[in-house]
């Protein structure tokens, strides 16, 4: 019995409770932003993007080891990487954060029509070269302008050079099978 | 006082005179089906920090207008298992049911489209006849959900309508009388002499002020699962059975449907109002009385309940159906029980 | 205006009394009830009995006709019921249609025989007090017995719910 009258009102007081909590809400202000009229970075209170916002993702190159594991990361295979190693004495310079590198990233391609945005390649970075950005305006008439080729658009290797490297390690594979087979 | 309509006074009883007072409170309704609509788009937006609806006019107030025209201009479909005179005539009596409610809702003491002794009996009579429609509806729509639907807004409704009942039959005792302009002229004066609040009377009526408000608080239970609002919506639970008895309906029939459940939404505002909250009376005495500030003041009062439906709906989450069979057989109705006794107690003491 | 209304409600309570009798889906025939029923509260109406054509729309369509449209929903063969079951024979239509001509018969006979009385009308201004009245006075016992006898069905119901 006494739980009874416990129950009632416990579901009473709860109602009003949730109901409290609503109205409370319904005079808050609004966090919809009018968003092609108004631009989120315009609208007062909203500095930038919340910190977790996952949109266009960006590569550093000058941090990029061609350790390959965000292209393993992604799930839907919108990142390709082509890495030419480095003959010995012609190491490539060191990352920016100083740490060493082994493999000159020739190529380094995120197909933006594939991308879901899961953010599994930001994670699997061990140099954290590659990152989600605030930017989301990006939408074009082509689709193959959403291919991205980061060499090129952060012009961390030019065309001559990439050649030139992969001729290097051409030659030093050649020199390599000369001694394999003629061992001194 | 004599059965008072303006519409009487001014052109006398003929033909034009009936049809004015029976299209009256369609054009009411109609105008107030785009403003609950609205309401209910802008209300839930807000209480969940959306802006709801912005491109149709200035801020989006138009909305309604352009609900009811896609509406309209959908393809009426019949499905074709469906049982098709049935599936056609349900709207119409769901629609039918509600409307009649407001042949004996007085929106003024000088205007009430029927004046009959038996208001408060007519529109409980007349609230359990849009369960056939539902019924109807949900059946003939030949299809699982539909029909559950219906079954489970029969249950609910005809489990509901004795807590009802018991609130409207206290109401009858106090008031002695079932005339709605009666029992609204019985609470003038000031606030306090509402039944909400024990109605006119001594100060022994204080004592039996928890009565009457647990009174309304039950109607307003009851009435919420009468329209088959949330959280008493399992007959149209989205995530259980699509929409329920009316999901193989569109365009204009569930325009009719969904006219008949904001109608029902107002009729159940308009009796919450006319039998607890004083009617079309001014809550301060005299302060800004007189029939035509009634009907403001009846109108205003009746959304104020329509607003509380709505705020209601995105507060609590859908209860289950053995909840709801609990709460309407062992709370709602010996609580109504006792505090009909109490408050039969306090008329005798009058 | 009254003859008018009256010629309807009766036309539409004889029409769908007989879709009710007629109609092979039984779901029809539940469904026809609504509209006897309310033709009938409407005849009602009509003779200044409001409490009465409230009490059967009430009553009627909000409780009785639920119920048997529930009921009809429960039953397995709803369309195509055949009307004549299959023991039917012509012993019992003869003895139905004898039995049916007999009663009409006896029933217009009494209808042009007896001497009507036309009693001056008053037209009531409301008929609930009168009822009220009635019931708490001259016909308490009877109204007594039914409550008694509802409340007993009440409590059977429960007691035949509550066991497993």
């Amino acid at each position: 019995m006494k739980d009874y009258f416990k129950n009632v009102w416990l579901g009473v007081w709860t109602a009003l409770i949730g109901m409290r909590i609503t109205i409370d809400h319904l005079f808050r202000k609004n966090v919809t932003v009018q968003y092609p009229n108004v631009h989120p970075k315009d609208k007062a209170g909203w500095m930038d993007m919340p910190s977790n916002a996952r949109n266009r993702l960006y590569v550093d190159m000058d941090e990029c080891n061609g350790c390959n594991s965000c292209a393993r990361a992604c799930p839907v295979n919108c990142i390709s990487i082509e890495t030419v190693r480095s003959v010995p004495g012609d190491a490539p310079p060191p990352l920016a954060s100083g740490g060493k590198r082994n493999l000159w990233v020739s190529q380094f391609e995120i197909d933006f029509t594939k991308c879901c945005f899961c953010s599994l390649c930001t994670e699997a970075c061990p140099t954290g070269a590659i990152v989600m950005t605030t930017e989301f305006e990006y939408s074009s008439y082509n689709r193959y302008d959403l291919v991205y080729n980061f060499v090129k658009l952060q012009n961390s290797m030019s065309d001559e050079k990439i050649a030139e490297v992969k001729e290097k390690w051409a030659e030093h594979q050649k020199e390599k099978k000369k001694e394999a087979v003629e061992p001194k | 006082m004599e059965e008072a309509n303006f519409v009487f006074n001014m052109i006398g009883e003929n033909w034009i005179a009936f049809a004015i007072i029976s299209l009256l409170p369609m054009i009411f309704l109609l105008a107030y089906a785009l403003i609950a609509i609205l309401g209910e788009l802008k209300i839930s937006a807000f209480i969940q920090e959306r802006l709801g609806p912005m491109r149709t006019g200035p801020w989006g107030i138009i909305q309604p207008v352009a609900e009811v025209v896609k509406l309209l201009q959908k393809e009426d479909i019949t499905p074709d298992s469906a049982n098709k005179p049935l599936f056609n005539l349900a709207p119409f009596i769901m629609f039918a049911a509600s409307y009649a409610g407001f042949a004996v809702i007085p929106f003024s003491s000088y205007f009430v489209p029927s004046g009959i002794n038996l208001g408060l009996f007519f529109l409980l009579a007349v609230g359990s006849l849009g369960i056939i429609g539902l019924l109807m509806g949900g059946w003939a729509s030949n299809n699982k959900y539909s029909l559950l639907g219906g079954l489970r807004a029969v249950a609910q409704i005809v489990s509901y309508e004795i807590p009802a009942a018991m609130v409207i039959l206290t109401i009858a005792v106090m008031a002695g009388s079932l005339d709605l302009q009666e029992i609204i002229r019985q609470q003038s004066g000031w606030f306090w002499n509402w039944f909400v609040f024990g109605g006119s009377g001594g100060w022994i009526k204080i004592i039996f002020l928890p009565f009457s408000f647990i009174m309304c608080i039950i109607y307003i239970i009851a009435s919420l699962a009468e329209t088959n609002r949330t959280p008493f919506d399992i007959p149209e639970g989205e995530s259980e059975l699509v929409a329920g008895y009316h999901t193989e309906y569109s365009g204009m029939k569930f325009a009719m449907f969904f006219f008949a459940e904001y109608a029902n939404m107002f009729i159940v505002s308009a009796i919450i109002t006319i039998i607890f909250f004083g009617g079309w009376n001014s809550p301060f005495g005299d302060f800004m009385g007189g029939p035509i500030w009634g009907v403001f003041w009846f109108v205003s009062k009746a959304f104020v309940f329509v607003f509380l439906q709505i705020w209601l709906r995105w507060t609590l989450p859908r209860l289950r159906v053995d909840q709801l069979m609990y709460v309407s057989w062992k709370v709602l109705l010996p609580f109504s029980f006792v505090c009909f006794l109490a408050l039969s107690l306090l008329v005798m003491l009058k | 205006m009254e003859d008018l209304l009256f010629y309807l409600f009766a036309f539409v309570v004889i029409g769908s009394a007989s879709v009710v009798v007629l109609s092979k889906n039984i779901m029809y025939s539940a469904f026809s009830l609504l509209f006897t029923f309310f033709g009938v509260a409407g005849l009602y109406v009509l003779l200044f009995a409001d409490f009465v054509a409230l009490t059967q729309i009430m009553v009627y369509i909000g409780g009785i006709l639920v119920l048997i449209i529930f009921g009809v929903l429960l039953t397995t063969k709803i369309t195509g019921v055949d009307i004549k079951s299959g023991t039917t024979g012509k012993v019992q239509l003869i003895t139905a249609s004898v039995v049916v001509v007999i009663i009409a018969i006896s029933l217009i006979l009494l209808f042009t025989n007896v001497e009507w009385v036309n009693q001056e009308f008053v037209q009531p201004n409301t008929t609930i007090d009168s009822i009220g009245f009635a019931f708490m006075t001259k016909y308490l016992l009877p109204f007594e017995i039914a409550a008694v006898l509802l409340l007993i069905a009440l409590v059977g119901a429960t007691l035949i719910a509550r066991r497993k």
